[in-house]
């Protein structure tokens, strides 16, 4: 017998099976549907976002401490077109505030009429500074304070969006800008260093990057990684004497009409860069300019871009090669008597002068600066195989290895090429003919400055990263001659210097030096009268800790280094000591002798 | 008779009823406060998923911050501006022909600038009992069948 009202409870039975089979039914559907996966896709938009983690980058310090290069906020300017519902107050308050737009584009951008179909984001601007951004936020407080009072929905900058990111910052500005480089910060995704350190040092500044999950599901958020930050690094220079450098060389450019210069301060003991200036100046805060500072071929950094024939300084490095080879010592002499040496019976050499200096010795042909006298060194007692043996033993014909990008090198024309002539040996003796670098001719001088020894130039001293230093060690590169030789041409080279009364001795100290005058050539020859002037010197004697080069490129108050780059080579140096702590030669002699 | 027994062991029909009802009500409370407990977690865990992200966000604005202010002191502290102080302060650059120089026996300047510890060359940890020793017996049972399959066993029979 059935129950009562059984048919009653089949039927209900039967509705909630299928409304129940219906409803797993539509749940799969719903999951198999074409648009479903556009919906996963949309939820998990909503989730969260996948963003790349840019590290802090690294600051850069001078030997002391100081900061060279760092970071500051800087914000991206946008509009968010949905959003905005005031274009006029929009264009109005970003065109007043910032410098590069135009209150009528402004106003095209935000008032589209897309806006209300394509959630489109613009930029404005890729960065505006902390100070702008304050100035908008007290504008769009005073906005909504009208709003209230007025009770109406203008003005308004809702749809204008700022955000806070890290933005490369030299608080020195132009200051060692030609060794520092600049950091092209515009573009996240592509933004490098260029040139100077940032540049050669650019991988380990950044850091590395990471790709993470920022959930706004408060259920999926979990702790961000730690990000390291890029390395830090110490330079080798002394920001004291690299202002020291600049407003010297500034002078000295406006003293003599030069078209541009460079001037170096290296240690010879370890190659550290003390101080390395070079015009044209550059405030890397303002990277976009670059072009306007240098159009065209301008190099960034003439110390270490530029080659160029550098004259009678060159004259060293010949002196060095026979003093230790042996084909002269310092009682060797030669007779100048009729002041043209004749190359091979078809080239004739003069001297500087024109004029004939009779027997000298070869402190003499140094001290009077004799072209003839070091082509006949170069011709009859070297002769090409050791000559350039020696040249290339320097380091001449290759780069220096220096850590900052751009170095540039010109390749020397050697006896094995088709097109070169004996007249090159010669020429090559006193510096023409041959092209070489500021750093190049720094490099080389070390060798004799630190008792044969050549030593690598390097700017950076330490790298800090993952919170340990890194100290860099001074690296032997060669060493081309010996310390006898070193000892020899060093004191050769002082006494020249004293006894020619030099504009570049400065009273108290040892200094030993050459000074250079170099012609140009044109295309047809050296035909300009313009030259370049140089001055290569060290000291002190008996310890040298520091070898200073002065290069004016065409002054036109004279054309001889005597009379430009050896005044400045001693205002340098009369500044130099003070800053380094060196006393005069007696008093230093004195406390040695007491120690 | 034997219906007069079944009864008199038979419970009472409103008790039968209460039972259930208790029964039911127990699951509901068991039921509830399961519920409550995961409200009580998720909340929580919801919450501090919020305190995170928020605490992300500062860590952020300090960092921007500290990056600022430190420009900002390295501004102040320019070239320029110290040059510009001095001056104002009467100092001006040493002239060497006048300078007074002291000897000070022991003082030796600090030559390079320390900003973190030196490298330190950090030892792996060189394990002290062989691995064979710490692996559990299964794992060492799956190594050898892995090993033996893949036929690049190398261990010696020695």
């Amino acid at each position: 017998m059935k129950p009562p009202f059984y048919t009653r409870y089949i039927i209900v039975a039967a509705v909630c099976l299928i409304l129940g089979a219906a409803i797993v039914i539509q749940m799969v559907r719903i999951n198999y549907n074409t648009y479903a996966q556009e919906l996963i896709v949309k939820a998990q938009d909503y989730q969260g976002v996948t963003k790349t983690i840019y590290p802090e980058r690294g600051t850069i310090y001078d030997r002391s401490g100081h900061v060279l290069a760092t970071n500051q906020i800087g914000y991206e300017l946008g509009l968010e077109l949905k959003s905005v519902i005031d274009p006029e107050s929009i264009a109005f308050a970003t065109a007043n505030l910032l410098e590069d737009l135009n209150y009528a584009d402004i106003y095209a951008i935000a008032s589209t009429e897309k806006r209300e179909i394509e959630n489109r984001y613009y930029v404005l601007s890729s960065y505006v500074s902390k100070e702008k951004i304050d100035e908008l936020e007290r504008l769009n407080e005073n906005y909504a304070q009208r709003r209230a009072e007025t009770e109406s929905t203008k003005p308004s900058l809702q749809g204008l969006v700022w955000t806070p990111m890290q933005q490369r910052a030299y608080p020195e500005a132009e200051l060692a800008a030609n060794v520092l480089g600049f950091y092209n910060y515009f573009s996240r995704e592509t933004a490098q260093g260029v040139y100077g350190v940032e540049e050669a040092y650019n991988r380990l500044l950044t850091g590395k990057s990471q790709e993470v999950y920022l959930a706004n599901d408060p259920y999926l958020v979990e702790v961000q990684e730690n990000i390291e930050p890029g390395a830090s690094l110490v330079l080798t220079i002394d920001r004291e004497i690299q202002a020291m450098l600049e407003e010297t060389l500034t002078e000295a450019i406006e003293w003599s009409d030069a078209e541009g210069g460079t001037i170096i301060v290296a240690d010879p003991e370890t190659g550290e860069i003390l101080g390395m200036a070079s015009t044209p100046y550059f405030d890397p805060n303002r990277y976009w300019e670059y072009q306007e500072t240098f159009p065209g071929i301008t190099p960034y950094n003439r110390a270490i871009g530029t080659a160029y024939e550098p004259g009678s300084v060159f004259k060293v490095i010949t002196m060095a090669a026979a003093l230790d080879s042996g084909v002269a010592d310092l009682e060797t002499t030669y007779t100048d008597s009729t002041g043209v040496f004749w190359v091979a019976d078809s080239w004739p050499i003069y001297n500087w002068d024109g004029g004939a200096w009779g027997e000298q010795d070869m402190t003499g042909c140094m001290q009077y600066s004799l072209n003839v006298c070091l082509a006949h060194i170069a011709i009859d007692l070297l002769k090409p195989d050791l000559f350039y043996q020696y040249v290339q033993s320097f380091g001449f014909g290759r780069s220096t290895g220096i850590d900052l990008a751009g170095e540039a090198n010109y390749p020397l024309r050697l006896p094995q090429n088709n097109q070169w002539v004996e007249l090159d040996l010669a020429t090559n003796s006193f510096g023409q003919g041959i092209a070489v670098t500021p750093i190049q001719m720094v490099t080389a001088i070390t060798a004799i400055a630190n008792d044969g020894r050549m030593m690598t130039p390097h700017v950076v001293r330490s790298v800090m990263s993952n919170g340990q230093q890194y100290n860099v060690r001074p690296q032997v590169i060669n060493s081309p001659i010996s310390a006898e030789t070193a000892q020899t041409l060093t004191e050769m080279l002082r006494i020249a210097l004293e006894e020619e009364a030099s504009n570049a001795l400065v009273s108290g100290y040892s200094l030993a030096g050459k000074t250079g005058t170099g012609e140009i050539p044109t295309e047809f020859g050296y035909t300009s009268e313009l030259t370049n002037t140089s001055f290569v010197g060290w000291g002190p004697t008996d310890d040298p800790k520091f070898v200073v080069y002065v290069w004016l490129e065409k002054p036109t108050i004279s054309k001889w280094g005597s009379e430009v780059a050896a005044p400045v080579f001693k205002d340098v140096v009369e500044k130099l000591v003070v800053l380094m702590n060196i006393p005069p030669d007696d008093i230093r002699m004195g406390l040695t002798n007491n120690e | 008779m034997k219906k007069r027994f079944l009864q008199a062991y038979k419970q009472a029909p409103w008790r039968i009823q209460i039972q259930w009802i208790g029964l039911f009500l127990l699951g509901l409370v068991l039921a509830a406060s399961i519920a409550g407990l995961y409200l009580n977690i998720s909340g929580q865990a919801a919450t501090t998923g919020r305190r995170i992200q928020n605490l992300e966000y500062e860590i952020g604005e300090i960092q921007n911050e500290i990056a600022d202010l430190t420009t900002n002191l390295a501004k102040e502290q320019s070239v320029e501006k110290m040059k510009a102080r001095a001056e104002e302060m009467g100092f001006k650059l040493r002239d060497p022909s006048t300078a007074v120089y002291l000897e000070i026996p022991g003082f030796n300047p600090a030559d390079s600038l320390v900003l973190a510890p030196p490298r330190v060359n950090v030892l792996s940890e060189s394990p002290s009992i062989r691995s064979s020793y710490r692996s559990s017996l299964w794992d060492w049972f799956v190594q050898k069948i892995w090993m033996s399959a893949s036929g690049s066993a190398t261990e010696g029979g020695n």
